[in-house]
């Protein structure tokens, strides 16, 4: 039996979903391959007019911010210290960094010259928000790694540099806030310079704060999301009692950044509003059903309860940010009587990146202690003395 | 991005007067050679009006637009040329990740195609839709007119305004704008009394004298403010942000922990178990 054999083996034991999964990879992978073989402008709709289509809109400026999730949980559970959340750490860092791996796949397809990335490591230009960026998502996709790197560590009861890692923990959730704080942030800065091309519906100097806010919005929905269906569908704990008390935090979070955007769209904004009932329209189903209706939903005691409408809410939060970020980078920078739609084989390369998302999560969470881990066994204050480490922990965690 | 300091009224700068400009489009023809630009297929009437090619492109740097308006009840033309503005302080250089542009002293934004990675932010961040893409290509760059960088920095003037009989003067740009000044004043009923590029986009190397209203013309109406100003007013606070959160969540963190240990320890000295005991 040969080591392909036995991968065949197991792939043939899979679930239906995730074979469908990999046929979805496999043809995006395909759909990218002819992006390098016969140009953008043959296998995308992007044109002078448009510059930036899909890829840009969705596997990068939406898809940040739907990754946001392990940097937000990161900075409640170690810094807050809301201990009782660490179990949905693991799942929303393994989440992260898949999204931040695959926006790192989605730029790179989007670039004209993906080979001379390393560029920007080398050309600083710190007026451009994209230079920002960059170095930012290069940062945090290393942090997110190392982060990962706990549980595949503790499958192979590698334990020194599990004890490497714990000790580096602190400093990397911190790094990890921080770094995105900037990011998120600094995608909204992208669009500042659109002076007279974005609607003034959505441009306004605060848009970067915005981004942030929501950034987080979204991030905590999709941890909300993600532990439901992992529940759900792959048979994992139940974990409806720490998503109540996420649920509690995020319309806070909502009310704010509904606040901030309030405030700039008042106060801030130059030009005229009411003057694309089409854009009008996205704009305010954006924010009364991606924004208002869920905050209601989740000021309701028994909403946070139930685990159904719970996630319906955090589903509206999410198709909220999705649609903010495509109004932005999208919707809101055509110009009159111009339209962009993406090309087939555009659509087919992001279905397969957000497949890839979806089949690697099942599969890590399949072969990696995820869901598993159990954090009430093991000491998290800042380790300050090394011989801290319970010894039999990794072995543990593995088995359990 | 390396226009701070720098005394643009000293930089070069293009007078065009659309009233002197004919429409021959030796520019378009003079800028294909030296910058080495290939053909486009046209066909007529493609585009908004009587112009060919209907739009610039990686093939095309500069650009006769022909309007037809009527005057005194006869069908007259009115021009536009389009071309990059060479700004003072481009937004293009200022996006740049990579900093592939330049604003020279010369006065030209030149761009290097050895950095580019490709990323078109330039084209979403610049006002005029100057800088096009090679979208025939598996791995493209982007083109726009280099305001003849390597003519200029040798003391020749650009290809388009040798060219030109007529419409293009070439010099400083305090020279530019003083002439500018003068032939709206020596003929008032010609000119329209504006100069489009002396403050837009907080001031380009092009300057435009038109006897028809700019955005009759197809000129974009574009900020006064130039516009890296807008992306740094956030950027510029991202050194002090990083620290801010990084050192609060960090004594935030400090402390919890903090208390945490001292509760714990507290716990294990009124039981008198031992540390090792603790999980």
């Amino acid at each position: 039996m040969t080591a392909a054999k036995i991968i065949v083996n197991e792939i043939k034991g899979y679930h239906r979903f995730v074979k469908f999964l990999i046929v979805l990879v496999s043809l995006g992978a395909l759909a990218s391959l002819a992006r390098f073989v016969f140009g953008l402008g043959v296998t995308t709709n992007l044109n002078d007019t448009f510059p930036w289509g899909l890829w840009i809109s969705f596997d990068v400026v939406t898809a940040v911010p739907l990754a946001a999730g392990a940097f937000t949980l990161g900075a409640i559970v170690h810094c807050f210290h809301i201990k009782k959340l660490e179990p949905l750490v693991r799942p929303a860092i393994v989440t992260g960094f898949l999204g931040y791996s695959l926006v790192c796949v989605g730029l790179l397809l989007d670039l004209g010259q993906p080979q001379r990335c390393w560029h920007t490591m080398v050309y600083w230009n710190p007026h451009s928000p994209m230079f920002e960026v960059s170095m930012c998502i290069a940062a945090y996709t290393t942090v997110l790694f190392l982060e990962f790197l706990s549980p595949v560590c503790e499958k192979f009861g590698y334990h020194v540099p599990l004890r490497l890692l714990r000790t580096i923990e602190m400093p990397l959730v911190v790094a990890a806030a921080s770094i995105s704080t900037l990011h998120q942030s600094s995608l909204g800065t992208f669009f500042l310079i659109a002076v007279d091309k974005l609607h003034s519906l959505w441009y306004n100097p605060l848009l970067p704060l915005l981004f942030w806010l929501s950034a987080m919005c979204a991030g905590i929905s999709i941890i909300i999301v993600e532990a439901t269906m992992s529940h759900k569908y792959m048979g994992q704990p139940d974990e409806s009692e720490l998503l109540e008390t996420l649920a509690k935090i995020l319309p806070w979070v909502i009310t704010v950044y509904l606040t901030v955007k309030v405030f700039s769209l008042v106060a801030l904004t130059q030009g005229p509003l009411f003057n694309r009932p089409g854009l009008l329209v996205l704009f305010v189903v954006e924010v009364a059903v991606g924004g208002l209706l869920p905050l209601v939903m989740l000021m309701n005691g028994n909403v946070r309860e139930n685990n159904r409408l719970r996630a319906t809410a955090a589903w509206l939060v999410i198709a909220g940010v999705i649609l903010n970020r495509f109004n932005v980078s999208m919707f809101g920078m055509e110009a009159p009587g111009t339209f962009y739609y993406p090309s087939f084989l555009e659509s087919v390369v992001t279905i397969g990146i957000i497949a890839a998302h979806i089949l690697f999560f099942v599969l890590i969470a399949k072969y990696f202690p995820i869901f598993e881990h159990h954090p009430e066994t093991v000491d998290y204050s800042i380790p300050d003395h090394f011989h801290k480490t319970e010894k039999g922990h990794a072995h543990g965690a593995a088995k359990a | 991005m390396s226009s701070e300091n720098q005394d643009f009224n000293k930089s070069k700068a293009f007078l065009i007067d659309m009233t002197k400009c004919t429409g021959c489009r030796g520019c378009q023809v003079a800028c294909k050679q030296w910058n080495q630009l290939g053909a486009e297929k046209t066909e007529f009437f493609t585009g908004e009006g009587y112009q060919n090619p209907p739009l610039m492109s990686e093939y095309t740097f500069t650009r006769i637009k022909f309007r037809d308006y009527e005057k005194n009840g006869q069908n007259e033309f009115a021009f536009y040329k389009e071309m990059c503005m060479h700004c003072n302080e481009p937004a293009c250089a200022s996006v740049c990740p990579v900093g592939a542009f330049k604003k020279t002293k010369e006065g030209p934004v030149t761009y290097d195609a050895e950095r580019c990675i490709g990323c078109r932010f330039c084209m979403v961040a610049c006002p005029f839709g100057v800088p096009k893409y090679e979208w025939s290509k598996a791995l493209p760059l982007v083109r726009k007119c280099t305001g003849c960088y390597s003519r200029v920095k040798e003391g020749l003037k650009p290809a388009c305004a040798t060219t030109c009989v007529s419409a293009i003067t070439y010099g400083n740009r305090e020279e530019m704008i003083k002439e500018a000044n003068k032939r709206i004043a020596a003929r008032p009923e010609k000119y329209l009394k504006k100069l489009y590029g002396s403050e837009e986009a907080g001031g380009t190397s092009v300057i435009y004298l038109t006897a028809l209203p700019f955005d009759e013309l197809g000129f974009k109406p574009v900020t006064k403010r130039p516009l890296p100003s807008y992306t740094w007013q956030a950027l510029r606070l991202v050194p002090g942000i990083f620290l801010t959160v990084g050192s609060s969540l960090s004594l935030l963190s400090w402390f919890n922990h903090r208390k945490e240990r001292i509760a714990k320890e507290e716990e294990q000295r009124k039981s008198g178990a031992t540390p090792k005991e603790e999980s």
